[in-house]
C-alpha cells in the first residue's frame, strides 16, 4: 500500500464514521419517537391524575374537549366558562377522522384515560366509536336538557336512534367548489367538473368522493354496497388516468382554490364560505346530480371521569343564542333550532348569513344531498382498499 | 504491587464496557425493543379490524407488500436516486468553493447552508408549493416561454416531488463534501501542477478521488430518508407519484392494517440495506459500509 492509498484510506474510515450517521439519526429518530410515544402513553394519565374531580365542583371544575381546527368561536370559550363556571380545556387536536381514531386507539382499546373528556368526530366514526368498538359513553341527558332544541332531522341517525351516545357539533356539505377566474365559466355538473382544463382535486375522505360519484352514477350512498359502487370506482379510476383530476387533497384545497393553484376541487361548504367573503371568485355548488351531507358528532370516550361536565358543555352550545355565535364565525349548518332568530337579531353580516344556502339549506338543497349510509365491517374494507388503489397508496 | 496492576488491568479492560453502557442500554430501549415489536407486528394478523393483531407468522403480510406495492417501492427508489443525483450535482460544486474558495467567508457560507434548516421540514415542504405553484414566478416563467402550456402544471408531477426531496435534504449533501474536500492538502494539487498536469485532470485524478468518501456518506444521508419520505408526496405529488412511504401511512392510519403496515416497513429496510451494501461495494468503501 502506497502512503497516497494509506492516507485515503485513513481519511475514508474517518469518513465511514460519518457514513454511519444516517444509520445512527434513524436510530435516534426512531428511539425518541419511542420515547415520545412512552412520553404520550403516560402522559394522559398524568393529565388525567392532574384533573380535578368533578364532584369537587366550585371554581375546580374543568372539562377537556379535542375539536377540529377553526370549528370553535374565538370569544365563545370564554362565555362558556362564564355562563357555567366551568374551566375549559380546549384543544384542536383532531385533522382527520382515521388519524384521530389511530391516535387514540392504543390507549382507548386498554381502557386508558386520553386526556380529554369528548371528541368530535364525523357520522361514519361515530358509528365505528358506538357501535364497532364501544368506546364512548352515553351523554348524560340530565345535564343536557336543550337537546330538545336539535333539529328533527338529525334526531334519529341509525348509528345512534336516539342520539345516547352523540350530539351534531356542525352539519355541513361536501360539493364542488371553483375558482371562476380559472374554470372561465359556471360549474354545475360532474361532468363539467371533470372536463375543467386547470388542476382539479378530489377529497381524500373517500366517503366524501365516493359519495358524490356514485349519485353521479345512479347508486344511493344512504344504502352503500360495494357492488352498487363499482361503476362510480371506474368513473372515478377513469378520470384520474386521463388526468382529469389531479390528485387528493384534505384541508390544504383552501389555501390552493383561494390562490389559483387549483380551479375546482371537491369541498367542504363551511370552508368555502369562509373563503369566499374574502374572495368572491371561488364558488360552491352542490352537483346536479346530487352532494353529500354529514356531521361532526361530539361523543364522551368511555375513559373520561367527567360526562356530565362534557354534556353540560353540549348544552351550552344547543342554547340558540349561543349556536348562533358559532355560526356566525364558522359558516357550517347548525344542528340547533331556532339559531336563523339568533342570527337576524344580531344583526349585520350575521343576519345576512340566513339567506346563504350553505349556512340554512334551503329544502330543495337538503332534498338533492344525501348522507352516506353505514358499512359493515368487510363492506368497509372493501370499499377503504378499492379507494387506496385508484389513490395511489394501494 | 502485582495486585493492583491486576486491578488496573481489569479496570482497564471494563472501561469500554462501561463507556458502552449507556449507549448500548439506550439502543436496546428504544432501537431493539421497537425494532422487535415492529417485526412481531409484521407476522401477526388481526381477527378483525379493529381487535389487536395476534402473533401468528402471518407471512401473507409479506408475499402483500412485495407483491402488491412493486409500482410504490420502485418509484420510492426512482425519485430517491434522482433527488440524490441531483443534490449531488449542486452541492459538488457548491462544497467546492466553499472549501477552496470561501476564504474567511467559509463559516458565512456553511452557515447560509444549514439556515435553511431552522425551518421546519414541514414549512420548508410547503414554502416549495408555494415556489412551483400555478401562481409562482416558476411557471409563469415556464409558460411564457412556452415550455409549459397555458394550463399545465409543476405541481402534482414527479418533477415537483423530485425537487422537494433534493431541496429538503442538499445540506446533508453539501456538508459531508465540504468537510472531505476541505482536509485535502492542496499541495497536491501544486505537485500536479509542477508536474505538468492541467487543472481538469488535477481534479479528476486527486481532488475528486479524495473527496469520494464524502459523496458516499453525502449521498447515504439523502438517498436513505428521501426513499422513506411521505411528506414531499403527499403535498406535492398526485395520485401518481406516490411513494412507499405514502402507502405505509394509509395502512397504517386509514386501513388500520398495522401487520401490513410493518411488513412493509421491513421489507423497505432490507432493500434500503442492500442497495446501500452494493453502493459501498462499487464505490469501493467496502471497509466502511
Amino acid at each position: 500500500m502506497t502512503d497516497r492509498q494509506a492516507m485515503i484510506r485513513t481519511e475514508a474510515l474517518r469518513l465511514a464514521r460519518m457514513a454511519g450517521t444516517p444509520r445512527w439519526s434513524r436510530r435516534q429518530f426512531l428511539g425518541r419517537s419511542a420515547a415520545l410515544l412512552g412520553v404520550a402513553a403516560v402522559g394522559p394519565a398524568i393529565l388525567a391524575a392532574c384533573g380535578s374531580d368533578e364532584s369537587s365542583g366550585g371554581s375546580g371544575k374543568s372539562v377537556t374537549v379535542s375539536n377540529w381546527v377553526d370549528y370553535m368561536a374565538p370569544k365563545s370559550p370564554k362565555a362558556f366558562t362564564d355562563g357555567t363556571g366551568i374551566e375549559l380545556k380546549y384543544k384542536e387536536d383532531i385533522n382527520d377522522n382515521n388519524e384521530y381514531f389511530a391516535k387514540v386507539k392504543p390507549n382507548l382499546s386498554k381502557g386508558e384515560s386520553i386526556g380529554t373528556d369528548a371528541f368530535v368526530l364525523t357520522d361514519w366514526m361515530a358509528n365505528r366509536m358506538i357501535n364497532q368498538v364501544k368506546w364512548v359513553q352515553q351523554l348524560d341527558d340530565a345535564k343536557f336538557p336543550n337537546k330538545a332544541n336539535m333539529r328533527v332531522t338529525l334526531q334519529k341517525p341509525p348509528f345512534d336512534p336516539t342520539r345516547a351516545y352523540s350530539a351534531p357539533w356542525q352539519s355541513g356539505l361536501t360539493g364542488i367548489a371553483y375558482n371562476i377566474k380559472e374554470t372561465g365559466k359556471e360549474i354545475r355538473t360532474l361532468d363539467e367538473f371533470l372536463a375543467i382544463e386547470g388542476s382539479t382535486t378530489v377529497l381524500a375522505e373517500m366517503r366524501d368522493t365516493v359519495g358524490i360519484f356514485m349519485l353521479a352514477t345512479g347508486a344511493d350512498p344512504s344504502v352503500p354496497t360495494h357492488a352498487d359502487s363499482l361503476p362510480a370506482f371506474d368513473k372515478l379510476q377513469k378520470a384520474i388516468d386521463d388526468g382529469s383530476i389531479g390528485g387528493t387533497n384534505g384541508n390544504e384545497y383552501v389555501n390552493d382554490l383561494a390562490s389559483g393553484n387549483l380551479a375546482a376541487a371537491f369541498a367542504w361548504s363551511g370552508d368555502v364560505a369562509q373563503i369566499s367573503r374574502d374572495n368572491a371568485d371561488v364558488r360552491f355548488m352542490i352537483p346536479e346530480s346530487g352532494g353529500m351531507l354529514w356531521s361532526d358528532n361530539l361523543m364522551i370516550p368511555s375513559t373520561s371521569e367527567k360526562p356530565g361536565l362534557a354534556s353540560e358543555f353540549i348544552n351550552f352550545f344547543y342554547d340558540p343564542v349561543n349556536a348562533a355565535v358559532l355560526t356566525n364565525y364558522i359558516q357550517y349548518i347548525a344542528p340547533v333550532d331556532g339559531v336563523e332568530d339568533e342570527l337576524i337579531k344580531m344583526g349585520g353580516s350575521a343576519a345576512k348569513l340566513v339567506d346563504d344556502p350553505l349556512v340554512v339549506p334551503t329544502a330543495e338543497l337538503l332534498a338533492n344531498v344525501k348522507i352516506f349510509g353505514g358499512l359493515d365491517e368487510e363492506e368497509e374494507v372493501q370499499f377503504d382498499e378499492h379507494f387506496a388503489n385508484i389513490t395511489g397508496t394501494g | 504491587m502485582i495486585q493492583r496492576d491486576d486491578q488496573g488491568r481489569k479496570r482497564a479492560r471494563a472501561a469500554p464496557w462501561l463507556l458502552l453502557g449507556p449507549g448500548m442500554l439506550f439502543l436496546f430501549l428504544f432501537f431493539f425493543f421497537p425494532l422487535y415489536t415492529l417485526l412481531e407486528m409484521s407476522l401477526s394478523a388481526s381477527p378483525s379490524r379493529f381487535a389487536s393483531p395476534v402473533f401468528t407468522w402471518e407471512w401473507a403480510n409479506y408475499s402483500e407488500a412485495l407483491t402488491q406495492y412493486g409500482e410504490q417501492f420502485s418509484r420510492s427508489f426512482l425519485y430517491a436516486t434522482l433527488a440524490t443525483l441531483a443534490a449531488l450535482a449542486i452541492a459538488y460544486p457548491l462544497a467546492y468553493v466553499i472549501a477552496f474558495r470561501g476564504g474567511r467567508y467559509k463559516n458565512v457560507l456553511l452557515g447560509m447552508v444549514i439556515v435553511p434548516f431552522f425551518t421546519n421540514f414541514l414549512i420548508r415542504t410547503l414554502a416549495w408549493k408555494t415556489i412551483v405553484g400555478d401562481q409562482g414566478m416558476v411557471v409563469d416563467m415556464l409558460r411564457t416561454v412556452g415550455i409549459l402550456g397555458e394550463h399545465e402544471s409543476l405541481l402534482r408531477r414527479p418533477i415537483a416531488v423530485i425537487g422537494g426531496l433534493t431541496y429538503n435534504f442538499l445540506p446533508f449533501m453539501v456538508l459531508p463534501i465540504y468537510v472531505s474536500l476541505e482536509k485535502i492538502d492542496t499541495r497536491l494539487v501544486d505537485a500536479a501542477r509542477d508536474l505538468y498536469s492541467t487543472t481538469w485532470r488535477a481534479f479528476r485524478k486527486i481532488v475528486f478521488p479524495l473527496s469520494l468518501p464524502g459523496v458516499f456518506a453525502g449521498s447515504l444521508l439523502v438517498f436513505i430518508p428521501a426513499a422513506g419520505d411521505f411528506v414531499n408526496a403527499y403535498y406535492l405529488g398526485s395520485t401518481k407519484t406516490t411513494m412507499i412511504g405514502n402507502v405505509v401511512q394509509n395502512q397504517f392510519l386509514v386501513q388500520v392494517d398495522y401487520p401490513v403496515a410493518a411488513a412493509l416497513s421491513f421489507v423497505f429496510m432490507a432493500i434500503v440495506m442492500v442497495i446501500v451494501a452494493v453502493y459501498s461495494k462499487l464505490l469501493g468503501t467496502e471497509d466502511i459500509a
